[in-house]
């Protein structure tokens, strides 16, 4: 499988707060992969740098094998497309509007969207079965369906990679399963790579074919997911004894070890 | 949608103005029939032997680039209202807010101090401190160089206040018979002294930020969303915010310098534009500059003929304006920008 985005000895940092520390990795078509870690260890900074959101101070990063430190903006939005956290915006446009933007990188600085630009948002969100979203006021409709926008945006954007920073964050127990399966059908039908940092170590179980896990701006360990969701891993990623269930072969439930000993006495 | 979009705004809007600027030119101390209008372009197209009237000399050197001015300024400022608004993604900026038009009338007040009796120099005196002061709030946030939207909106109150209290420095140390009136006038905005040369200064300002602005409309909405995302989408956030803001300024600077402060045009237009084409820029800039030259030619023509005395056009926009934005506050309370 070709490797679509890889990125080498990566450095960032804030002012002179180290935040990525000579970070590397490689991300394949068709596969979904995980960014683990906890909070502040640089999941967001990451995803920021991998398409130029964020300078790196060194490092390369590159696309189907072609550095983007000498690309324009424009040509890196239409091979990497970034959904963010949940964001409410300023002014009402209607959905169809905000996922039109995705084809923002393929006009001319000059072009407004014609119907063919509206024809192909609008396919986006029927892929994602939001048709009938598409003349709805983007400001009133629920977070979940907000979350599937932004992701038929990108969805409109690029067809190679997508970046999704806690896709899952502010959503419902059901909306959670149904954003990451929806996710996850993207990335096999289209053959999407894509690279989602994540909360739940059990929702990366149970959907990522690769996890990445970041600890304190480096990997502390990478690759397919049933080989690098140990519960040694998990706990030495967030500082806690981690314990698990046996759900079905393969799949585990992980659970922090001292949530039974505290109420048990 | 809690409100009513118009089909197609645009054409009714320039039937509007077309028909307002005919009233305008029209009404006023020295009254022209609208016949009469068509025989003053016949004059001046053969060449009368007998020469301009006196009404003639009223009609084309003083209400005709009077009513013109007004529907410069008008859309000058109603446009960079609302990019403002979209580069600083608050609704409630107006074009104000990187201090332009307190350095404009600081810049005016001291030339009206002076000793030389110009008109031209408090123009040219405006003009250069409304930009000085956009240079020094720009130059600030960049100096600072986190969160470049926030910081600029601080910068630019830094910058407002700073030119604010200079002008009360001024206020305080002038005549009070002679200068203290005059400053007191310009401050509260008239359009009663437009020339043909202010028209001819102001036109390419406002002609090339409006043609600047609806093209990268669509742009807009994409800088509306932050730089991050604006970054993702393939935009260099820096270089519009750069574009735009040295674009608007002008427009603003070229206004104010003019015609004094002029209230709330650069807040309430564009939010009445939304409500009638959307909030999406590429159907709203269009909306927005007739919207804005409609509303200061109807309150430039209220300001002539009201009374007597010619009254502020300021203070018309203002009470005005302040009512209707009060309403559509109101009207759009569900729409999902308060």
């Amino acid at each position: 499988m070709a490797v679509s985005l890889e990125c080498r000895g990566l450095y960032f940092s804030y002012r002179h707060l180290p935040v990525l520390k000579n970070l590397s990795l490689r991300a394949r078509a068709g596969r979904f992969c995980a960014v683990l870690g906890r909070n502040g260890s640089g999941k967001t900074t990451l995803l920021h740098c991998l398409n130029r959101t964020l300078t790196a101070d060194t490092g390369t990063i590159l696309i189907h094998g072609k550095d983007i430190g000498s690309m324009s903006q424009n040509r890196i939005a239409r091979k990497i497309s970034l959904v963010p956290q949940e964001h409410m915006d300023i002014f009402p446009y209607r959905v169809l509007d905000v996922v039109v933007m995705g084809r923002a990188p393929f006009l001319k600085i000059s072009q407004q969207p014609g119907p063919w630009d509206y024809e192909i948002a609008q396919n986006s969100l029927n892929c994602l079965n939001a048709g009938s979203l598409a003349m709805k006021n983007f400001n009133r409709i629920s977070g979940g369906e907000r979350q599937i926008v932004l992701l038929a945006r990108a969805l409109t954007q690029a067809s190679h990679i997508m970046l999704l920073d806690e896709p899952t964050n502010h959503l419902d127990f059901n909306n959670q399963y149904h954003l990451l399966s929806s996710i996850r059908s993207l990335c096999r039908v289209k053959n999407l790579c894509i690279i989602a940092s994540m909360h739940d170590p059990n929702m990366a179980a149970l959907f990522a074919d690769d996890v990445i896990m970041i600890s304190k701006g480096s990997i502390m360990a990478c690759g397919p997911s049933e080989e690098v969701m140990t519960e040694r891993n998990i706990s030495d990623l967030y500082g806690t004894c981690i314990n698990s269930v046996q759900l079905t072969a393969g799949k585990k439930i992980f659970f922090p070890d001292n949530i039974f000993r505290n109420t048990d006495q | 949608m809690n409100f009513k979009r118009i089909k197609k705004p645009v054409p009714w809007l320039c039937l509007a103005l077309a028909c307002l600027f005919i009233v305008s030119v029209s009404i006023g101390r020295a009254c022209v029939n609208p016949s009469d209008i068509f025989r003053f372009i016949y004059h001046l197209y053969t060449g009368d032997s007998a020469g301009p009237t006196p009404g003639e000399l009223v009609f084309w050197w003083i209400r005709v680039p009077r009513c013109v001015m007004a529907i410069l300024v008008g859309s000058s400022l109603a446009v960079s209202g609302a990019v403002y608004q979209a580069l600083f993604r608050n609704p409630l900026v107006s074009p104000d807010i990187l201090g332009v038009s307190a350095g404009c009338t600081f810049g005016a007040a001291l030339a009206l101090v002076l000793p030389f009796d110009s008109f031209s120099l408090v123009n040219i005196m405006s003009l250069s401190f409304g930009l000085i002061a956009v240079t020094m709030s720009v130059g600030l946030a960049r100096v600072i160089a986190v969160k470049p939207v926030i910081v600029l909106v601080l910068a630019g109150m830094v910058v407002l206040s700073f030119f604010n209290a200079m002008l009360m420095v001024l206020k305080y140390f002038s005549d009070p018979y002679d200068e203290l009136p005059s400053i007191i006038f310009w401050v509260m905005g008239s359009l009663s002294r437009v020339t043909w040369d202010n028209v001819l200064v102001m036109a390419p300002f406002t002609l090339s930020g409006l043609i600047l602005f609806m093209i990268i409309g669509f742009r807009l909405n994409i800088i509306s969303l932050g730089d991050i995302q604006a970054k993702s989408l393939g935009l260099n956030p820096v270089f519009f915010r750069r574009l735009l803001i040295t674009t608007g300024s002008f427009m603003v600077a070229g206004s104010v310098a003019t015609c004094g402060q002029i209230a709330w045009v650069g807040l309430i237009i564009p939010h009445m534009a939304r409500a009638l084409a959307g909030p999406e820029h590429e159907k709203m800039i269009p909306v927005t500059a007739l919207l804005g030259a409609v509303f200061l030619l109807g309150a430039d023509s209220a300001a002539r003929t009201m009374s007597t005395a010619e009254i502020p056009v300021g203070i018309i926009t203002a009470l005005t304006g302040a009512p209707v934005f009060g309403y559509l506050m109101f009207r759009n309370r569900g729409a999902g920008w308060l």
